[in-house]
């Protein structure tokens, strides 16, 4: 029997008694969901929530009425812009000339209130404007010389989704394919140092390169199955939550075939490169918890990928940009969620430079694996 | 049986800028025990995982059975079984488990009867009679985390003789070790010098040596300091500690 299937059986039946790294993929499956459903919760909230106006002076007629349409609530209070400090959400005292209208910018819920108010106000605007111009016999149109009909090519509810899972997904993603395996990667490699197993390990005439593999392959598996069961926790998840109404049915975000396809492919790869990585990090440490000191910077450094795609949504890259592994995977897996296609070149280039990566990894792995000093330091 | 089943000639190691071997040449053979003494930071471990391929040699040369550990170190490892001090197995598997993996990884499952001299090709009949021989049926099913010292270093003998290797090396091995288990090990020494194996026993404790070992090799500082039979090294002192100690300090 092979060396490298006897290495990943035995590595994969500890990694299953493991309690770390089965609470590691079951805390993944878990606390995605769980965040989501928070996330949901709030957006929903903050949509739904009437925020107040502390008001003092006389209100136009009319104007009441649009205000309980908009969500916004009306309360009279004496001094309307020391209200608007901390009692409601924004003051205005209304004038014989108009409106004043006093707010603190440090208050998201005095923005989102302003924005309503604003709209508001610019319908009542509209409304006795095209009141008085009917009343002088002109026809209201002539303020919009140039009217404009809006037709999305897709549906906005779901674009909005699609801009929501091309973030988070990646995210999980890359997330979960380093921290998934982690835990398995550091107790085969520092681990084995630490219970002094290395040492006759190395004594089986079992070839190195062979008994590193079957290591790798052990942690990778362990990856793959945590990004996979936090992402598609997620999935279900979102099925479960809605995202607006599109033709009378409730929409909810789903993940394309092709987008799923992807993602998977992508996962394998992850999974390699960073369980050759980690346990090349886990090879140089002494001890689990050193490894997990070494292993630390190594998600910052990945983490931020993800990162340029929430804070530049509209990046949009040349292909040179493929050539940089885990960015790469992001970029790939973006577009295919928001355009549901693949190009074919930035997967090739992409899937040619993780298994670069992989490769070099091994091959570092490798060498930590096989030198001396392994032992002698041991 | 006279043929040198272990041949090291002018071994010489440095680990960084130490020079731990400076010359080492002895010779072990089938159906004896041969002892390996000497003080602590003498070279003896390093001795033994050079001979044992875990460590490559700077000159010199080491065989085992023929094989050059330069040359064909996956040979070597296959005729070699090694127990040390520090008993090192896998807590989340069982004693069995433990066994088998080694057995396994030693290619114990590939070898068939006709092939490799009627060598036994089922893993589980070989572990078996493994553990029936070191008496470990009552704990084999039971987490490794949850043994003794004792069992534990049982499991750590069980996998290093579960593929039958001609050369068995003890390094240190009852140092950790109660009464009672101490002397487990060293009949199973003696058993395994009555099957015709090369028992190779690396220690600092020299009455152990005395009463086990047929030949002995002294080290210090990484010379051989005397080399030969037991009554021989011992000579005109009363006893090995006194030889030793006078060899040593005349080194």
């Amino acid at each position: 029997m092979s060396a490298v299937w006897i290495v990943f059986r035995k590595e994969l039946r500890e990694i299953l008694r493991d309690r770390r790294t089965l609470i590691a993929i079951g805390l993944a499956a878990v606390a995605t969901p769980t965040v989501l459903f928070v996330i949901a919760q709030v957006s929903t909230r903050t949509v739904a929530q009437a925020y107040t106006i502390g008001y003092s002076g006389d209100i136009p007629t009319g104007l009441g009425i649009l205000f309980d349409a908009t969500g916004l609530k009306l309360v009279h209070v004496d001094d309307p812009a020391a209200a608007a400090k901390q009692q409601v959400d924004i003051g205005i005292v209304f004038t014989a000339s108009g409106l004043d209208e006093y707010y603190d910018p440090t208050r998201q819920s005095a923005q989102i209130a302003d924005i309503r108010l604003q709209t508001v106000l610019g319908k009542y605007d509209e409304a006795k404007i095209a009141a008085a111009l009917r009343e002088k016999g002109v026809d209201p149109s002539v303020l919009n010389p140039l009217p404009v009909s809006v037709h999305p090519l897709s549906s906005p509810v779901q674009a909005a989704g699609n801009s929501f899972l091309s973030f988070f997904l990646p995210y999980i993603l890359i997330t979960m394919s380093l921290t998934g395996g982690l835990s398995a990667a550091l107790d085969t490699s520092a681990g084995e140092r630490e219970r002094k197993t290395l040492e006759s390990l190395l004594l089986t005439p079992a070839p190195r390169g062979h008994v590193l593999i079957g290591k790798i392959l052990a942690v990778s598996l362990t990856s793959l199955v945590a990004a996979v069961a936090a992402i598609g926790s997620m999935l279900v998840a979102l099925s479960q939550v809605t995202f607006g109404v599109s033709q009378g049915e409730p929409l909810h975000v789903t993940l394309s075939p092709v987008a799923a396809a992807v993602m998977i492919w992508l996962a394998v790869l992850l999974a390699l490169s960073f369980a050759s990585v980690t346990i090349a990090l886990g090879t140089l440490a002494r001890n689990f918890r050193q490894g997990q000191a070494y292993a630390t910077p190594l998600y910052f450094i990945t983490i931020f990928p993800a990162s340029i795609v929430l804070f530049i949504p509209d990046f949009n890259p040349s292909l040179a940009y493929y050539l940089i592994p885990i960015l790469n995977a992001v970029l790939v897996l973006r577009d295919a969620i928001v355009h549901n296609t693949v190009a074919l070149g930035s997967l090739a280039i992409t899937t040619l430079s993780l298994l670069v990566t992989g490769a070099v990894c091994f091959y570092a792995a490798l060498r930590l694996f096989t030198r001396e000093a392994l032992l002698v330091r041991s | 049986m006279n043929e040198a089943a272990v041949r090291v000639d002018r071994l010489e190691k440095s680990l960084g800028s130490n020079k731990v071997l400076r010359g080492i040449s002895l010779e072990a053979r089938g159906g004896e025990i041969f002892g390996l003494l000497g003080p602590n930071g003498a070279g003896k471990t390093t001795t033994l995982r050079v001979i044992c391929t875990l460590l490559a040699p700077d000159a010199g040369s080491v065989e085992v059975l023929g094989f050059d550990t330069r040359v064909a170190p996956e040979e070597v490892r296959r005729r070699v079984g090694v127990v040390t001090a520090e008993i090192g197995i896998y807590p989340r598997l069982s004693a069995r488990e433990n066994i088998a993996y080694f057995a396994e990884l030693s290619g114990v499952r590939r070898a068939r009867a006709g092939r490799t001299g009627g060598l036994d090709g089922d893993i589980n009949r070989r572990v078996d009679r493994v553990l029936e021989r070191l008496d470990m049926g009552s704990f084999a099913r039971q987490r490794a985390e949850s043994l003794s010292s004792g069992q534990k270093q049982k499991v750590a003998i069980a996998r290093a003789i579960v593929h039958d290797p001609p050369v068995l090396m003890f390094d240190e091995p009852t140092s950790n070790l109660d009464v009672l288990a101490s002397r487990e090990i060293r009949e199973f020494m003696v058993e395994s010098k009555s099957r015709g194996k090369c028992v190779i026993f690396s220690t600092h404790v020299l009455h152990d040596a005395e009463r086990l070992c047929d030949r002995v090799t002294i080290i210090h500082e990484g010379r051989v300091v005397v080399s030969g039979p037991m009554a021989e090294v011992r000579g005109k002192f009363q006893d090995l500690e006194d030889a030793f100690l006078s060899l040593v300090a005349a080194s």
